[in-house]
């Protein structure tokens, strides 16, 4: 496949940053093996900057890539992201993981990421059915902070309505607490605790996380009942109020665990209760790391 | 090997009553590590405390457990009688078996299965307590006292009388605060300015205070002991120390009928370089730039200039930032009334003659705006009928505030007198809700004021004041005769209802202090702790905690004064060291702990190796200003920060000692 316009600006830019010195990597994506996927690319010098590429397949959240030892010793980073990708980094600067100062921003429009188990089956069209629930909610389609910009030459995303995103949220809603706790123990039975979630999120940068710790040892590490929903209910607790919804974990979870389901649920209570939205604004005070005396409090009974 | 020793107290029939203390005493000793089980009738008794020590030394005890009371009560008892035995004090635990157990529960069978819970919890966390000391830090011995009014005053002058440098910053541009504004004191009569004069000049001559009025405390940071504390001495376009306070400055000035006297709540006029009033302290003007012609046309007014004897007025003074340390701070930041103009029915703001009562206390004050005699500002007559309406804010909850002023029952009523007093034959109404009047002296001073002075008291409220023919007609109900009231009256006095002075909730949000949702500071108690603030080293006096009156707002001034002067007699500040550490080996640096610290107690650390580089920044605890309280604790999501003697692994066997 050739170049589109928007892989030509990306490599543009890319060289540039290179060449000036502005950056010493870039993180990108470029076409896999498998032409219905994308992989990511970290370029260091100038002249690779022309395997950077972009597609509807260009599912994976890179933003990952920064809470990496050996992608922060590079210094000044150049990152290619889409519109939720980019609400990570914002929260990574929120919480002093990344300096604004030190990475350059290369939003790239987007249009929505095609499911990869359709790309699999050699998806090319970008409709309502074929993408990811978070791009049928999507409304930074263009990111929210970018030093550069590549704008997209795709056909902008039609949406009917048919298409319910995350629908599963009204239907947990709506159960009794007995079915809630009998659903999610059915979902956390299939836990194998690979920490694939964790290690495919991005604000999940803890050095040591806390199931490492052992001294005590407060959540199970076996793949059992307890275990399971103990690290299960924590990662959703860690991330309430921070998740931006790249959706990088259910992705990447082995046995299909609904985790969006969690994290917009929480992302959804937050935003009711707090007004607050994740990774929008770089000088936000996170909505759990405010101590305010006029803090709600009408659930002490 | 650990050696625990378990003492279970009976407190009389308090304990023993409900649970069965030989059972938890039983079930102690067949816990590993337990050595000696015993219990007492009175642990805390001196006989309790010597059995406690003797064990101690006999058993070579590593740590003790008490069932007893709430550590609230004994825990330092016992602690001090652990440490006289040379045992690190924070090796003792306490058990509360008492406000947890006996008096809340009445069964006594799971009442003594829950103490003897409860004491398993704590013989397991005992066993893994670490020596904890507690934290030095040194003192600068010197005192910032906020807010000039009569409370910082007072502050002030005690803590300078007891030979420790005082700084008072006034933001006005004499000290005297809301005291000086009123005309006579209830219950006494005495005139404001004759008792309060004395002191504000005190404060200025005493040698061991320093005054800085037109300034404002611009920031703070430090903890206990060593704040370090930036003034804003703004600029008062007249050197301080060449000028006389002759006068001929302000008399020369051609603003003199624009600009409204703040010191006589709008009541006259002042000029754009002015003194607030005659007995200001320090005596030396300030020129309001926002007015004055020289700075509003372009230089060309200088006649303030030309009249000054001694030349000491300086247009061009700036803005002065002054850095001070202290090691304590008095925030006497004093009140405000409410805006009164949201009572639409009342019409104050819209008929000239319905007034505030502090407005009031200028027409009575010898120095106010009418030289004491009483002249209603639409047409200066003098008046014959006054209503006075109470609770105008105060006690409202649906429009106002619901608390009480406190002051306005008090102070209406000696309007009322002063009224009688000053207008022969007048007559005054007073609509109430309720008397309060509970001081020495009020009682009495309120029924002279009914009885002597003929003041009408109403009990009811006011619904409705309108203009008619010159008269301001009074509707209210008088709920004890059930009758609607109308009264045709020359004047309407508010009494206006207090809330804390503008802008102290920043000021407390600077100091890292917490207040009410009013905005009036809170105490660290409100019964034990009254003049002590949520944080160490800042204490609070008058008005800004609450409603008070002026004996009240003295003695605060002087409770803070000594809880300042008992901080200086040493030379160092112990802290509890019960505080929060981080695990630099897997702090990530998030700084959630950093937000959500109450006490500004966290801030980076920057790690570098030997040749300087930066390896990492992780969070640090500022041990003279961590309380312990554990929010960063909650917050940190990889468990990289504890408090100590409740740390991770400690909590964690308290909650195994349950399961098993």
């Amino acid at each position: 496949m050739a170049n589109t316009k928007t892989d030509e600006k990306l490599q543009k830019i890319a060289k540039d940053l290179l060449e000036s010195g502005e950056v010493s990597l870039i993180i990108g994506y470029t076409k896999g093996s498998n032409p219905y996927r994308m992989r990511p690319l970290f370029i260091t010098k100038a002249e690779e900057a022309g395997k950077l590429s972009f597609s509807s397949h260009a599912v994976q959240d890179l933003a990952v890539f920064l809470k990496k030892p050996e992608v922060k010793k590079f210094g000044k980073i150049g990152i290619i992201v889409k519109g939720c990708d980019e609400k990570a980094v914002n929260a990574l600067i929120q919480e002093y993981q990344v300096s604004r100062d030190n990475i350059k921003i290369i939003g790239v429009e987007c249009n929505g990421v095609i499911k990869q188990n359709l790309a699999d089956k050699c998806e090319t069209n970008v409709s309502e059915s074929t993408v990811y629930d978070k791009c049928l909610i999507c409304e930074e389609h263009i990111p929210v902070i970018y030093d550069f910009l590549a704008e997209s030459e795709e056909p902008k995303l039609v949406l009917s309505g048919n298409v319910k995103p995350y629908s599963g949220i009204e239907k947990l809603e709506s159960m009794s607490a007995e079915e809630k706790n009998a659903f999610w123990a059915q979902e956390f039975d299939k836990c194998i605790k690979c920490y694939a979630c964790r290690q495919a999120c991005p604000l999940c940068y803890c050095s040591r996380c806390i199931v490492e710790k052992n001294m005590p040892q407060w959540i199970d590490t076996n793949s059992e009942e307890t275990g399971n929903a103990q690290w299960n209910l924590i990662r959703a607790y860690h991330l309430s109020g921070r998740c931006i919804g790249c959706g990088e974990c259910e992705r990447a979870c082995p046995v299909n665990i609904p985790l969006m389901l969690i994290n917009e649920k929480m992302a959804k209570d937050v935003y009711n209760m707090f007004g607050y939205k994740s990774g929008l604004d770089i000088n936000a005070k996170p909505v759990f790391g405010v101590f305010s005396e006029s803090d709600f409090n009408d659930f002490i009974k | 090997m650990a050696r625990i020793g378990v003492f279970v107290c009976w407190c009389g029939s308090n304990i023993a009553g409900t649970v069965d203390v030989e059972k938890v005493r039983e079930e102690a000793a067949k816990i590993p590590g337990v050595v000696s089980a015993l219990d007492y009738k009175y642990m805390c008794s001196d006989p309790g405390q010597n059995s406690l020590r003797n064990i101690i030394k006999e058993k070579n005890l590593t740590g003790i457990v008490l069932a007893a009371c709430s550590p609230h009560m004994h825990e330092n008892t016992f602690r001090k009688a652990a440490a006289k035995e040379g045992l690190n004090p924070y090796f003792v635990e306490i058990a509360n078996i008492r406000e947890q157990v006996s008096w809340v529960h009445e069964d006594k069978e799971r009442a003594t299965a829950k103490a003897v819970d409860l004491m398993k919890m704590m013989v397991e966390k005992v066993k893994r307590d670490r020596p904890i000391e507690d934290v030095r830090v040194p003192l600068n011995k010197k005192a910032l006292v906020i807010g000039g009014g009569i409370a910082g005053i007072q502050a002030a002058l005690d803590i300078a009388n007891g030979g420790v440098e005082v700084i008072l910053v006034e933001k006005e541009p004499s000290i005297g605060g809301r005291m000086i504004q009123l005309d006579e004191t209830f219950p006494t009569l005495d005139c404001s300015s004759c008792i309060m004069t004395p002191k504000m000049v005190e404060a200025n001559q005493h040698p061991n205070i320093k005054l800085y009025t037109y300034s404002e405390v611009e920031d703070i940071s430090g903890y206990i002991g060593n704040f370090k504390v930036k003034i804003k001495k703004k600029a008062r376009s007249v050197v301080e120390k060449d000028c006389t306070g002759c006068g001929e400055c302000w008399n020369a000035c051609p603003m003199h009928k624009n600009v409204k006297s703040e010191f006589n709540v709008n009541l006259s006029e002042r000029t754009a370089i002015y003194v607030p009033f005659p007995q200001a302290v320090p005596l030396v003007p300030v020129l309001d730039r926002s007015v004055c012609l020289h700075f509003k046309k372009g230089g060309k007014c200088q006649k303030c200039y030309d009249a000054c004897g001694p030349k000491c007025i300086n247009f061009d003074l700036q803005d002065e930032i002054i850095e001070e340390t202290v090691g304590a701070i008095v925030a006497s930041t004093g009140y405000d009334l409410m805006d009164t103009s949201m009572y639409g029915e009342y019409g104050y703001g819209k008929y000239k003659d319905v007034i505030s009562g502090l407005q009031f206390e200028r027409l009575l004050s010898a120095s106010g705006p009418t030289e004491g005699v009483i002249k209603r500002p639409s047409d200066g007559k003098t008046p014959q009928t006054i209503v006075f309406v109470q609770c105008v804010g105060s006690r409202d909850p649906e429009k106002g505030v619901p608390y009480c002023s406190k002051v306005c029952c008090m102070y209406t009523a000696k309007h009322a007198k002063l009224f009688a007093h000053k207008v022969h034959g007048s007559q005054s109404y007073v609509f109430y809700i309720d008397i309060r009047s509970t001081s020495k002296g009020y009682e009495e001073f309120v029924r002279s004021t009914m009885e002597q002075d003929g003041a009408i008291y109403l009990r009811g409220r006011v619904s409705k004041i309108y203009e008619d023919e010159g008269k301001l007609i009074v509707k209210g109900a008088d709920t004890l005769s059930g009758n609607q009231v109308e009264i045709a009256a020359d004047m309407v006095v508010l009494a206006t209802g207090v809330i804390p002075k503008k802008g102290s909730d920043k000021l407390a949000q600077m100091l890292g202090i917490s207040y009410d949702k009013y905005g009036f500071f809170t105490e660290s108690h409100p019964k034990l702790r009254p003049a002590e603030s949520s944080t160490a080293g800042i204490f609070l006096a008058g008005m800004a905690q609450g409603p008070r009156d002026i004996p009240e707002s003295v003695v605060s001034g002087s409770a803070a004064a000594s809880k300042i002067l008992g901080l200086f007699s040493k030379n160092e500040y112990e802290v509890e060291g019960t505080i929060a550490g981080v695990n630099e080996a897997t702090c990530v640096a998030c700084f959630y702990c950093q937000r959500v610290c109450a006490y500004n107690a966290i801030s980076r650390k920057e790690i570098k190796d030997r040749s300087g580089k930066l390896v990492k920044v992780v969070a640090n605890v500022n041990p003279g200003l961590c309380t312990g309280c554990g929010a960063c604790v909650n917050a940190c999501f990889s468990k990289s920060i504890d408090v100590k003697g409740f740390m991770d692994d400690q909590i964690y066997a308290e909650i195994k000692a349950l399961a098993v």
